[in-house]
């Protein structure tokens, strides 16, 4: 499954990226969002995107189009 | 030889705060060889001499991605071929150190000399978080220092582990990142994750708790902040309160610093004795002095505002929360800022935008900033309004003249969005340059933080922009000053000596010579032919010769349209909305006794004024922010360019629809 289809305060954990480009998976991983980081969707910004997410213990702000692609597992 | 320690870390550690702690106002900006990001150097005093100390910009990973993170290795291989003496102090945020301890670990490993100051330890302990610094150090193989920049915890300890030989010359294992390549730069990042995490998970005990305690007290206020109408709502509330303090409370100091200097000037000139010493000072370099500094209170303020939202947390999220909105434009919510303090002031707005890690992203925004209606256009917007706009105009029962003027504030953003969709298609055009964003705990902003921030960004403007802005307006003096029409003046010059010589001294009538007097300066001035000569280019537009100088001396500022206009009405004051110089607009005719200017005339000034970047100071940061003339040069002609054609086409319009 996806980060996508997860719902809001459903604690998951990454299993890896699916499609993402080069740069975004290096930006993603750089900011903490790797395989094996738990990860907690909290809310959706007024405008329905970004996500804002729990990743490990911070905070990211994350564009909704990168959810489909951040495969997850149930932690 | 140097000896340097270079502080690097992920953005939001604390880094400049431990940056200001250890350099105190022993600091300098300049910018990074090469490059326009920003290089903060300081010196720290040790007792082997002193260390020169830089603060480098914020790095994620040992995989650099942005024009910040390039600078940062590219510093740090510049270091290690030059033979100075280098430690790398690595920063790391106690409460997430399996994320920060990357960086240390991957340039350890990459043969750099690196220490650790593990920072904000006071808020770890409020999240419960223990810490072995002893066991961090064994695992890591670096000096570690368990500081709190922001309390002074930890800071004698950091001193002296910095001062006791711990930087190192020889450096010919390190890696140079210049020419590194994609694969290796990878298994260095692959390795540190491993170690980073290792190291992390001996050496920190966590709290029995799902979620740290910060972060359950930032999701908390998120909810709030970031709900789906609640959100909007604090938003423009908090850019509405931003607003009035820029006006409400920069006005006061502004009036009371132009007056001052005003009064400066006047006092001068009533010591010296009259000719060009004293126009000098009291009309070129007082002014030029006011110019500057008249912008203070405003960049002081806006900054300090800024700096809380910055350093609560708010900005980020205000920044998400508009993302969204802005990408259809080829803009993201980092411009958010820079536009918003365009409102006030294009300068503060060109510098916000030094928080923009893209450097497309960063001149996108650098180019459309100045169509934000600054504050300068204020007084122009206001003396064309009020002389052309009729006050009986009241479309839907609202005041006219008012929404006129709200409209001009919608036309600035419309034509910046307008723009930005131009450029969309163009090689300034990025995708999604940071498609996540890292959203910090809130936390209550420190007034010695906020007092350095503040005073640092004034001191950039007034040291940097500020030579320049005076230098210019010293030139523009000697244009509307010389040369000197003896033959134009003297019967004038001759009147007013009879006004004065007369029995009953008639001060209006010497005020009214006077200004004639001016007028008659000018127009004879270099300024004034120049005038004359761009009349033709101007004609299409409805403008007179008049209109054409007082534009072309705006290009100091826009506001000095209206003290310009001002004199050449001969009516000597400088007031911004004097009734005087609007009834004399309204009434102006040509030879033949049709009416000068009309509301056709209005509009083009209006779009014009709107669009055209005539503000000196503005084009001289933009050149500072750019590392070139060509952007600016190129924003100028553009904006120019635009304005004008805009101008004509309104121009022609409003006659053809409204006669």
């Amino acid at each position: 499954m996806t980060l996508d289809t997860i719902p809001l305060d459903v604690p998951v954990r990454v299993l890896g990226y699916a499609g993402l480009s080069l740069h975004d998976k290096e930006r993603l991983a750089g900011l903490g969002l790797r395989p094996g980081v738990a990860v907690v969707k909290i809310l959706r910004t007024p405008l329905r995107d970004p996500v804002e997410c729990l990743v490990g213990s911070q905070l990211l702000a994350i564009e909704a189009r990168l959810l489909p692609q951040i495969r997850v597992e149930a932690a | 030889m140097n000896r340097v320690i270079a502080l690097a870390g992920r953005p939001n550690t604390g880094k400049t705060s431990l940056f200001n702690a250890l350099t105190g106002l022993r600091q300098r900006t300049a910018n990074f060889a090469g490059c326009t990001v920003e290089k903060a150097s300081g010196t720290m005093r040790a007792s082997s001499g002193e260390i020169e100390i830089v603060d480098l910009p914020g790095t994620f990973s040992m995989l650099p991605q942005t024009e910040d993170e390039h600078v940062s290795f590219r510093f740090l291989s510049e270091c290690a071929g030059s033979g100075d003496d280098l430690l790398v102090l690595c920063v790391a945020e106690a409460s997430n150190l399996e994320n920060d301890l990357i960086l240390p670990a991957g340039l350890k490993a990459a043969g750099y000399p690196v220490a650790l100051a593990v920072n904000m330890i006071d808020e770890s302990r409020l999240n419960g978080i223990k810490l072995d610094a002893a066991e961090l150090s064994g695992r890591l193989m670096m000096p570690v220092a368990l500081v709190s920049a922001r309390t002074g915890e930890g800071l004698l300890k950091l001193d002296a582990l910095l001062a006791h030989g711990v930087l190192r010359a020889d450096l010919s294992d390190a890696m140079d990142f210049r020419c590194a390549t994609k694969k290796r730069l990878h298994e260095l990042q692959d390795g540190a994750v491993e170690r980073a995490s290792a190291a992390s998970s001996a050496s920190v005990t966590w709290p029995h708790r799902a979620v740290l305690p910060t972060v359950a007290r930032s999701i908390r206020i998120d909810r709030m902040l970031l709900h789906p109408v609640a959100g909007p709502v604090i938003l423009v509330a908090t850019m509405f309160l931003l607003f009035q303090a820029l006006f409400i409370g920069a006005r006061p100091i502004m009036e009371f610093l132009s007056g001052a200097l005003g009064a400066l000037a006047n006092s001068l000139r009533a010591l010296l004795p009259g000719g060009a010493l004293a126009s000098l000072l009291c009309d070129g370099a007082i002014p030029g002095i006011s110019a500057v500094i008249v912008f203070v209170p405003q960049i002081a303020i806006l900054f300090a505002m800024i700096g809380s939202l910055e350093q609560s947390g708010y900005l980020p999220r205000a920044g998400a929360m508009v993302d969204r909105a802005l990408r259809p434009f080829g803009l993201d919510g980092r411009v958010f800022i820079p536009f918003l303090s365009g409102f006030a002031c294009a300068i503060p707005g060109v510098l916000a935008a030094r928080t923009i890690a893209s450097e497309k992203r960063r001149i996108v925004t650098i180019l459309l900033t100045p169509l934000m209606t600054c504050s300068a256009r204020i007084p122009v917007y206001t003396l064309l309004i009020t002389a052309f706009v009729p006050a009986t105009f009241r479309p839907m029962g609202f005041n006219g003249q008012g929404v006129v003027m709200a409209g001009m504030y919608a036309f600035g953003v419309v034509m910046a969005l307008l723009l930005a969709l131009v450029l969309k298609f163009t090689s300034f055009n990025e995708i999604h340059p940071s498609p996540a964003t890292v959203l910090p705990p809130y936390r209550v902003p420190s007034a010695r933080e906020l007092t350095r921030y503040v005073w640092v960004r004034c001191w950039h403007f007034l040291s940097r922009a500020g030579q320049v802005i005076f230098i210019v307006s010293l030139i523009l003096w000697a244009l509307a000053v010389f040369p000197r029409d003896a033959a134009r003046l003297a019967p004038i010059e001759a009147e007013l000596a009879a006004v004065r010589a007369g029995s009953a001294p008639d001060t209006g009538l010497e005020r009214a010579v006077l200004g004639r007097l001016a007028a008659a300066r000018i127009e004879g001035s270099a300024l004034g032919r120049a005038g004359r000569l761009i009349e033709p280019a101007f004609r299409p537009l409805g403008w007179d010769w008049r209109v054409s100088v007082a534009s072309l001396s705006a290009l100091a500022a826009r506001e000095v349209f209206v003290g310009t206009l001002g004199t050449i009405y001969a009516l000597g004051g400088e007031s911004n909305a004097s009734e005087g110089l609007i009834a004399a607009l309204r009434e102006a005719r040509n030879p033949d006794g049709t009416e000068r200017y009309g509301l056709a005339t209005a509009v083009s000034l209006l779009i014009f004024f709107a669009i055209a970047l005539q503000c000196i100071s503005t084009i001289v940061t933009v050149r500072r922010e750019t590392g070139s003339w060509e952007i600016p040069a190129l924003q100028f002609a553009f904006l120019f360019g635009l304005a004008y054609a805009l101008a004509f086409a309104g121009y022609r319009l409003t006659l053809a629809f409204l006669g």
